[in-house]
């Protein structure tokens, strides 16, 4: 409407001054009053102190008492004192369980929310007919039905009491969940750089010879490892594995088969023999039959004589001086832990100024990208071919960067580890 | 990754497909004790059809390896068949195609398993 009538905003304007000033500090205290009488109900319904106990149980026995009741009002003939004092006590029960509704309505924080609620409307039906009753209308008697409906009431309580039980059961049995998870996290992270620490941290120094080395593990724990070995006569060993799966167990196999080999390594210079030892050694303590994959070789760095024996393992590349990459033949022996007594042939290669060699486990060539394609050989050929130039930290990062580019988004399934050693003559 | 298991006579035919990678290792491993001490009598022979294995890793060979050991163990006769040629040669250059038995095709493999029975 565009114009209303005078007289009606005259009084709206009346009402908007006197009130504030006459009004506020009865209104004020009335909201103090209305809060403190919310915290009091509060405390009562839905507290856990000894008051909301006792009135929570003082309810339920109400509840049994009344249900119990209307069993023996229904009993025919019952003397009129009994009758007289089961209206009495109806009337008592009804008195309180509306005092308990109202309550409830008080420390609701969504008044119309509980109301409509199913314990709301349960509370409602358990009384209205008794008031409806009140007017004595005969056709509402079958609404004395509806006082059945005070078993649902009890219900709500039971049906409350549990589920606020077992949510506190779940709690706590989550807290200690988490503890003990954070707690197995924090172990695998000490388990992890213990791991990490066997891992050499540098290539023995010799004039020409130079390497590098990454491993990214696919879990906290990795299965795969690369290992420098001085040996007599100046000689060095240099070896990559993969233990079958990953996780804690595969880390705990790649300890023994390092170590083994590390060790069998001094007293047998030559590769093939030394795997054979090692084979054997790791036959005899492998409860959980993992494997492991070596390749291992020793390098002469006087004269770049590579002598060297696979286990089941990737054949390494050699990328040539002029930038040809060459596989490294003889593969196919027997990895290692899976049967013992095999025999793993030695073969030679020689090395030329420049030549580089470069060791990796299949986590480089089986990376899969979102699609589901593998990096494959041919793609790590290619960057050896055309990137193999710079130094071994050098090429190491650039294949790093390109699995990692290449897999994207997609988790990493496998440990990735790459071993690069240039050869230039003394 | 999904498994079919044929019955062909007393030679029981498992056609792996899909992955067997760290996470479907497991679950394979369990398909083959199954197959080789099932409720009732045991096959003679059983025959991995490769044909629609696309991948194996690490774990899945261990897998293998469980069962050739389990087989060997039990009598009963081992061997694969129909490898693609990616896992080929996972198998050739791990060396696992010198200690179990690798076919070109099934005929060949269940030639192989009568052969061995007479």
């Amino acid at each position: 409407m565009d114009h209303p009538p005078v007289s009606s905003r005259a009084r709206t304007a009346r009402t908007s001054l006197t009130l504030p000033v006459v009004l506020t500090p009865v209104l004020r205290w009335a909201d103090a009053a209305r809060a403190k009488v919310r915290g009091l109900a509060q405390r009562l319904v839905e507290g856990r102190g000894p008051y909301a106990r006792a009135f929570e149980n003082l309810i339920v026995a109400l509840v049994i008492f009344s249900i119990a009741s209307i069993g023996v009002e229904s009993i025919p003939r019952l003397p009129e004192w009994a009758t007289r004092a089961l209206r009495v006590a109806e009337i008592v029960v009804v008195a309180i369980f509306t005092f308990e509704y109202l309550l409830r309505i008080v420390a609701a924080r969504n008044k119309f929310a509980f109301i409509f609620s199913y314990q709301g409307l349960v509370d409602l039906l358990a009384i209205a007919p008794f008031y409806l009753l009140g007017f004595d209308a005969r056709w509402l008697r079958a609404l004395r039905l509806l006082r059945l409906l005070r078993v649902l009431k009890l219900q709500t309580h039971f049906l409350e009491t549990v589920v606020e039980e077992r949510t506190r059961e779940l709690a706590e049995k989550n807290a200690a969940l988490e503890k003990a998870q954070a707690q197995l996290k924090a172990e695998l992270e000490v388990a992890r750089s213990l791991q990490l620490a066997i891992l050499p941290a540098a290539f023995p120094a010799r004039p020409g010879c130079e390497a590098a080395a990454r491993m990214i593990p696919a879990t906290t724990m990795g299965g795969d490892f690369y290992d420098y070995i001085e040996l007599p006569d100046g000689e060095i060993g240099l070896v990559i594995a993969d233990v079958s799966g990953h996780g804690v167990p595969a880390a705990f196999f790649m300890a023994v088969a390092r170590t083994n080999l590390h060790e069998l390594a001094v007293h047998h210079t030559d590769p093939g023999e030394c795997l054979a030892h090692t084979n054997d050694a790791l036959c005899a303590q492998n409860p959980l039959d993992l494997f492991v994959t070596v390749f291992y070789c020793v390098l002469d760095p006087k004269s770049g004589v590579l002598r060297y024996a696979n286990g089941g393992h990737n054949p390494p590349y050699i990328r040539r001086a002029a930038g040809t990459v060459e596989t490294l033949r003889g593969a196919g022996g027997l990895v290692l832990g899976a049967m013992s007594g095999g025999r793993y042939p030695t073969h030679t290669v020689q090395l030329l100024p420049g030549d580089r060699l470069v060791l990796f486990t299949d986590g480089v060539t089986e990376a899969f990208n979102p699609a589901e394609e593998l990096y494959g050989a041919q793609r790590l050929a290619d960057e050896v071919h055309v990137h193999g130039g710079g130094t071994p930290a050098a090429l190491v990062e650039r294949i790093c960067q390109s699995v990692t580019n290449f897999a994207g988004t997609a988790p990493q399934s496998d440990d990735i580890t790459l071993t690069v050693l240039t050869w230039g003559a003394p | 990754m999904n498994l079919r298991i044929e019955e062909i006579g007393d030679v029981s035919c498992v056609a792996p497909v899909g992955r067997l990678d760290f996470d479907a290792a497991p679950g394979f491993q369990e398909a083959l004790e199954r197959v080789m001490s099932g409720a009732g009598k045991s096959p003679a022979a059983v025959i991995i059809d490769g044909t629609g294995l696309e991948y194996v890793s690490s774990a899945g060979l261990r897998a293998f390896l469980l069962a050739a050991r389990a087989a060997q163990r039990s009598g009963i006769s081992f061997a694969l068949c129909a490898l693609q040629p990616a896992v080929r040669e996972v198998f050739e250059l791990s060396g696992f195609s010198r200690i179990i038995s690798v076919h070109p095709d099934r005929a060949s493999a269940l030639a192989q398993a009568q052969q061995g029975r007479v």
